[in-house]
């Protein structure tokens, strides 16, 4: 791919990112003032949480097309992904290396300073064409878990409904090529037998969904 | 610190009262906390003055910044490849001053930490509770025989991305095939570890396509590098034999340059190159020299808990020109320090002691179009040094598959777009 054309200079202002998160870390930063008798070793949520920003976007709402947004995911699915991260459980190219630096304590923490984000779509405009038999597969395979369009979450499935498709594009494939092995089992069956149109359609399904 | 806030709020207050000729206090008026002043607008600087304004909307945050634009430099060893134009890498402040963030174009030429205040080249002079700067680095011309400022127009560094970066893409665009490119790579400690390396990579693959009898040499001062392991393989892997790379065991140590003659005089030899691209020794940026925030080293201790200069008080220095420990020179550890920073310059402007910190570096080196290449840090506080968290951190594997190559460099695109969306946005 040609970096230069599909690169755009981030501008366009996102108001939806600016009060609640405001609010909070103004909370986080008088809970802590508050009790100064706590061991002054112990990193805050928002400590811990802010250096993820570089790669995920301030506040987790991610500006980059393989890099997932993490704001406003369910506080148990991340905490878990990220421990099979540290683990190895879930497989990845730097994920693993940077989880290992954290108890799982502080990957709680880091878990509920996202969960407590505003969720922000991506701002690309959907391309009917290329979504069409992605809406199908999405009801034929996908709904019982990932309901309303990928909106719905929980502690097992995540939101994908406006999450980059590039990203969710490769999450599919590595399930895909892990088969059975894929955690949670279930994904790991539904997607081992797509195609690479199967899963480039359901991926540009779910972030045309916003 | 408070005791100095309300003077200069009473200084102003007085101002004011006087040029209106009225005696109204400022009644009405948001009378910020605290103020505080960040100079230099780039990985660090941006990050501090947005992350401080986002954790106490109260204090009142200026951003200086010589430029009225952002030049990055992650990503420009591939303007020199002709994978990416300089348009591609460059910013503008205006997401921050929608923020809230006051940013000032001014060029800071003296700074008073008694009276805590810095003026520009403008002749403002700008008050401060906290002083927080991010220099960058500075160039010690002395180090190379006949190197100097006026002769690196000619022989461009291009460690500042813009200007010289296109210089040096002229250069090599002009260079007859069959030419000979040499980079000279600086001494430890200096910004961006891998950058030459990548440079070197991004160089052959413009070169393989082009001008593919060329030869690329890097003359060292160092005996190892940041990623060597999987930048040889890589070069290797895609480009044969066109980079080689000279250690400063190997001669490939430079301490001289006659630049009429485009040669490189070495301890032991004399290197010919059709173009050179010296990247000079480094020391922190101008403004920290001007300050006296460096120690005999060229760069500036701090304090690695918040930042703090150990050397004058309330001025905090983030980013390359910072002794931060085990954490590299790199755009993303500048991010990591103006977070911790910010944090503290916050707690400490509501009467707090620095908080706990964390911090993390990432950085991605691209070597081919579909070969990328990272490495990772999480580092602690302990005893007052910056360390690695042990068995967390390190590089990709030697072994990794072509796809896993392939979606590193996809990495790399998407961390430059959200590293840069974090800092401007």
């Amino acid at each position: 791919m040609n970096p230069s054309s599909s690169w755009h200079a981030p501008e366009v202002y996102r108001p939806g990112l600016d009060g609640p998160r405001m609010l909070f870390a103004a909370c986080v930063l008088m809970v802590a003032a508050s009790q100064p008798s706590l061991a002054s070793d112990v990193r805050s949520a928002s400590m811990l949480a802010n250096t993820c920003a570089g790669c995920h976007g301030t506040d987790g709402a991610s500006a980059g097309e393989y890099m997932p947004t993490i704001g406003g995911l369910n506080k148990d699915y991340l905490s878990e992904v990220l421990v099979d991260y540290k683990t190895g459980l879930r497989s990845s190219t730097i994920m693993g290396r940077i989880m290992r630096g954290y108890s799982d304590q502080e990957i709680r923490a880091i878990a509920d300073f996202y969960a407590n984000q505003p969720w922000v779509s991506n701002d690309r405009i959907a391309d009917a064409s290329l979504i069409h038999a992605g809406a199908q597969l999405h009801e034929e395979l996908c709904v019982s878990c990932h309901e309303d369009g990928g909106r719905a979450q929980d502690d097992d499935s995540p939101r994908l409904a406006g999450q980059w498709a590039e990203y969710t594009n490769y999450a599919l494939e590595n399930c895909r090529a892990e088969g059975r092995g894929c955690s949670p089992r279930k994904m790991g069956q539904r997607v081992m037998n797509l195609s690479d149109e199967d899963l480039a359609s359901l991926s540009r399904y779910y972030e045309g969904e916003k | 610190m408070m005791g100095l806030t309300r003077r200069n709020l009473l200084k102003g207050a007085a101002a004011t009262a006087a040029t209106a000729g009225l005696g109204f206090p400022l009644i009405g008026r948001a009378v910020p906390k605290a103020r505080v002043v960040v100079v230099g607008g780039g990985y660090g600087g941006a990050i501090a003055a947005k992350y401080l304004h986002m954790a106490d909307p109260e204090i009142r945050v200026t951003l200086i910044e010589k430029n009225p634009y952002y030049v990055s430099c992650p990503l420009s060893n591939e303007v020199l490849s002709g994978e990416r134009d300089v348009a591609s890498l460059t910013f503008n402040y205006r997401g921050l001053t929608r923020r809230g963030i006051n940013v000032m174009q001014d060029e800071i030429v003296e700074v008073d930490p008694e009276q805590r205040f810095v003026r520009g080249s403008s002749g403002n002079r700008y008050n401060y509770d906290r002083l927080i700067i991010s220099p960058g680095v500075d160039y010690r011309w002395d180090a190379i025989d006949g190197m100097s400022e006026k002769v690196a127009e000619q022989i461009p560094h291009a460690w500042k991305a813009g200007p010289q970066t296109l210089t040096l893409r002229k250069q090599l665009e002009a260079m007859d095939d069959g030419g000979v490119f040499a980079i000279v790579a600086p001494p430890n400690p200096f910004r961006c570890p891998p950058g030459p390396y990548e440079r070197a990579a991004q160089v052959a693959l413009y070169f393989s396509h082009h001008k593919p009898k060329s030869k690329i040499l890097i003359y060292d001062s160092k005996d190892a590098f940041s990623k060597q392991g999987l930048f040889q393989a890589g070069w290797k892997e895609h480009y044969g034999d066109m980079i080689e790379w000279v250690s400063g065991a190997n001669g490939g140590i430079i301490e001289g340059i006659d630049p009429g003659n485009r040669q490189l005089i070495g301890e032991v030899d004399e290197y010919p190159a059709d173009v050179i691209n010296l990247i000079p020794h480094q020391r922190a940026g101008a403004l920290a020299q001007i300050a006296d925030l460096a120690d005999d080293s060229g760069w500036c201790p701090v304090d690695q808990r918040n930042f703090e200069s150990s050397l004058k008080p309330n001025i905090h220095v983030i980013g390359d020109a910072c002794i931060a420990g085990a954490m590299p020179k790199s755009g993303y550890a500048a991010n990591s320090q103006g977070k911790v920073c910010a944090a503290a310059v916050a707690a400490a402007l509501n009467g707090e002691t620095s908080p706990a910190p964390s911090y993390v570096n990432t950085c991605y080196s691209i070597i081919a179009p579909d070969h990328g290449i990272s490495v990772a840090g999480v580092y602690e506080l302990k005893d007052g040094q910056i360390v690695s968290v042990p068995g967390a951190g390190g590089l990709s594997p030697a072994d990794a598959d072509a796809r896993t190559k392939a979606v590193e460099v996809q990495f790399a695109l998407g961390w430059f777009a959200n590293i840069t969306s974090d800092m401007f946005t």
